[in-house]
């Protein structure tokens, strides 16, 4: 079994990292955070028709290039290190997932190519006020009359809800908690952009009031379709921790090799050499876990629940304490708004919660793991 | 409209570069990339083949021990095959002589309707291939095109120059050579990535070109490096005091120069 990137998926890499260099360097990531929609639509379809990322794994029938997670991967992780300001996690990770994992063709043939092409922003809403990202969060309820449906309540912290122009909601039926299909546009939703310490990941509040819904896959069957999602949403997550934790170590060496303090570069003082030895330490196993959990997603087998909450807890963790080392590093500088650390600190800490704390997914291994 | 592109692959400029002590040449035994360039050819051939609604783009390259990685990337852009001409005889081989590979690779090549290159490349820079590919290939060539377009059987080229540019024409086939940054190259998917794998590469050895060994390489050339040395370190600069004469000294320095 051979764990290492094929010569491809390096070459993959590099182009989406060149890619990724010149569309979204630090003033594009700046600029993006300040607006609304929190993305650049020309990048967005650049993405699309050149690299064709939002098709990646999109099944060739339905207009995609029908690849896997690993590849996924190795994408999210350089749009983590460049913190990519664009509805790709909420499309890509999350919408994309659910349909392939809600098992409905008829929904796949509809929604799928027009995310393959980039024309549609597609997001997933679960999460409700209460905060909580398992099945006993979802209340919200969703009314049937003959084969229509309709949905009321409000769902919250929702990635990119306020500019998706379809919107995959789960809600409770009689059967249990299922999945419906709504449009971006559709009547009796207000969508309120909310404010975000982390402004390069956009969330919105959702309120439906009586909107019309299409289900989405089996009445009752949205929890397990949810959880498989979640589990492949937490791989993905990771990767792009992985990429931001590597930024932070490399801008952390950079800075202490040149910046000289009492007559030498700071990297010479011990105290900080251990940071950035135990760092890398992180980073690397971090990396471990990120590329095993997406081998387990790309062939979804039976280990993809606890990998998923393992890698997850790990990467939340070594992400964030690289982006506050770096931060201490940096000394000063790295506490101004001109500097970059700050946007990958507050990215760190959103994504160390985004989906469940290193504490939930840790709580969900032992279970997983019959411990 | 088939076109030729002369694609070079150099090593990654991120990376530093290296000299061999014995050849005092480039080291050019790591991995090697698509000149970027070469890019902006391969992105306008492409361009070109599509508004004329169809035909061939192919690459030639010439590098050592059979490197085919920068081509691939060419490839994954979008171009339809390659050549490649690789053999230890052509070590050392300087522009001439890579303009002699180069002009036999395309002949290989059937029913070429245009030539684009690069103005230099970006571990060379000589600048003086295209023309000298045009001149073994008999020809005519524009150099410096920041826009090209094609009709009735000519190419119309946009020419860059200090002020601005001409407007030049020049009956096909002929060989172009395109400045850098004129376009964006097109960013490869990975379904292209993957169809690169198994697109046609034409790989000769030097026999394979018509060339006899001491028309290239060291040989050919008949040069040789004699010496490498580490550019001067930047000398203490010339301190003005300004006494209300400053800046009259200034503009005697700078006459002395002959700069102003």
């Amino acid at each position: 079994m051979n764990f290492a990137f094929s010569d491809e998926q390096e070459e993959l890499r590099s182009i989406v990292k060149s890619f990724l260099e010149k569309k979204s360097p630090e003033a594009a990531v700046r600029e993006q955070m300040e607006t609304e929609s929190g993305f650049d639509p020309d990048v967005w379809s650049q993405m699309a028709e050149q690299l064709g990322l939002q098709s990646l794994i999109v099944p060739e029938e339905h207009g995609g290039q029908g690849f896997g997670y690993v590849e996924l991967i190795v994408v999210l992780e350089e749009m983590g290190r460049a913190l990519l300001c664009a509805p790709f996690f909420s499309t890509v990770v999350l919408a994309t997932n659910t349909i392939l994992q809600a098992g409905d063709d008829a929904a796949a043939k509809d929604l799928l190519p027009g995310i393959a092409s980039g024309e549609t922003i597609a997001t997933v809403a679960f999460t409700e006020p209460a905060g909580k990202w398992d099945e006993a969060g979802i209340e919200m309820a969703a009314t049937a009359s003959g084969d229509a449906w309709t949905l009321s309540g409000t769902k919250m912290f929702v990635l990119d809800g306020h500019t998706a122009n379809v919107i995959i909601v789960a809600a409770r039926t009689d059967a249990g908690v299922s999945l419906f299909v709504v449009d971006g546009d559709a009547e009796g939703l207000t969508r309120t952009p909310l404010a975000t310490m982390d402004q390069t990941r956009k969330q919105a509040k959702l309120e439906f009031d009586g909107v019309s819904a299409r289900l989405l896959g089996t009445d009752g069957a949205g929890w397990d379709t949810l959880s498989t999602v979640l589990d492949l949403a937490a791989v993905g997550l990771a990767a792009e921790q992985v990429g931001g934790a590597q930024a932070c170590l490399d801008m952390s060496v950079e800075y202490a090799k040149v910046r000289v303090q009492f007559g030498r570069p700071i990297g010479s003082f011990q105290a900080i050499k251990h940071k950035c030895a135990d760092m890398l330490l992180e980073v690397e196993s971090a990396k471990s876990a990120a590329y095993y959990a997406g081998w387990c997603a790309s062939e979804m087998n039976d280990e993809l629940p606890s990998v998923a909450s393992l890698a997850k807890a790990y990467c939340s963790e070594a992400y964030f304490h690289a982006a506050a080392e770096n931060i201490q590093i940096h000394g000063g500088i790295g506490f101004t708004w001109e500097h970059p650390a700050h946007l990958y600190f507050k990215r760190a800490k959103s994504s160390e919660l985004l989906f469940g704390d290193p504490t939930y997914h840790r709580e969900l291994l032992a279970q997983r793991i019959g411990i | 409209m088939n076109i030729v592109v002369c694609a070079k692959q150099i090593p990654d400029p991120a990376e530093p570069g290296e000299l061999d002590p014995e050849t005092k040449t480039l080291k050019r035994d790591g991995k090697l990339i698509l000149d970027e360039s070469d890019m902006y050819g391969v992105e306008m051939a492409l361009q070109l083949a599509d508004n004329a609604g169809g035909g061939e783009v192919t690459l030639v390259s010439m590098a050592p021990d059979n490197k085919v990685d920068g081509i691939r990337t060419g490839l994954a852009m979008g171009a339809a095959k390659a050549v490649l001409v690789s053999d230890p005889a052509l070590a050392g081989t300087d522009a001439l002589g890579t303009a002699k590979v180069l002009a036999a690779a395309v002949g290989k090549v059937e029913g070429a309707d245009l030539v684009l290159t690069a103005t230099e490349s970006s571990d060379g820079y000589t600048g003086t291939v295209p023309e000298q590919l045009a001149e073994l290939l008999g020809l005519p060539s524009v150099t410096f095109a920041k826009h090209i377009e094609i009709a009735d059987g000519k190419v119309k080229v946009q020419r860059q120059t200090d002020a601005g540019y001409d407007e030049v024409e020049c009956p096909l086939p002929c060989v172009v050579s395109v400045t850098a940054g004129v376009v964006e190259p097109r960013y490869p998917s990975f379904k292209g990535i993957m169809a690169a794998k198994s697109k046609p590469l034409d790989q000769l050895a030097l026999a394979d070109t018509g060339l006899e060994a001491d028309q290239v390489g060291w040989a050919g050339g008949g040069q040789e490096i004699v010496g490498v040395e580490d550019a001067p370190e930047r000398e203490a600069g010339e301190i003005i005091e300004d006494d209300g004469t400053g800046a009259e000294k200034i503009v005697a320095y700078l006459e002395n120069l002959k700069l102003v």
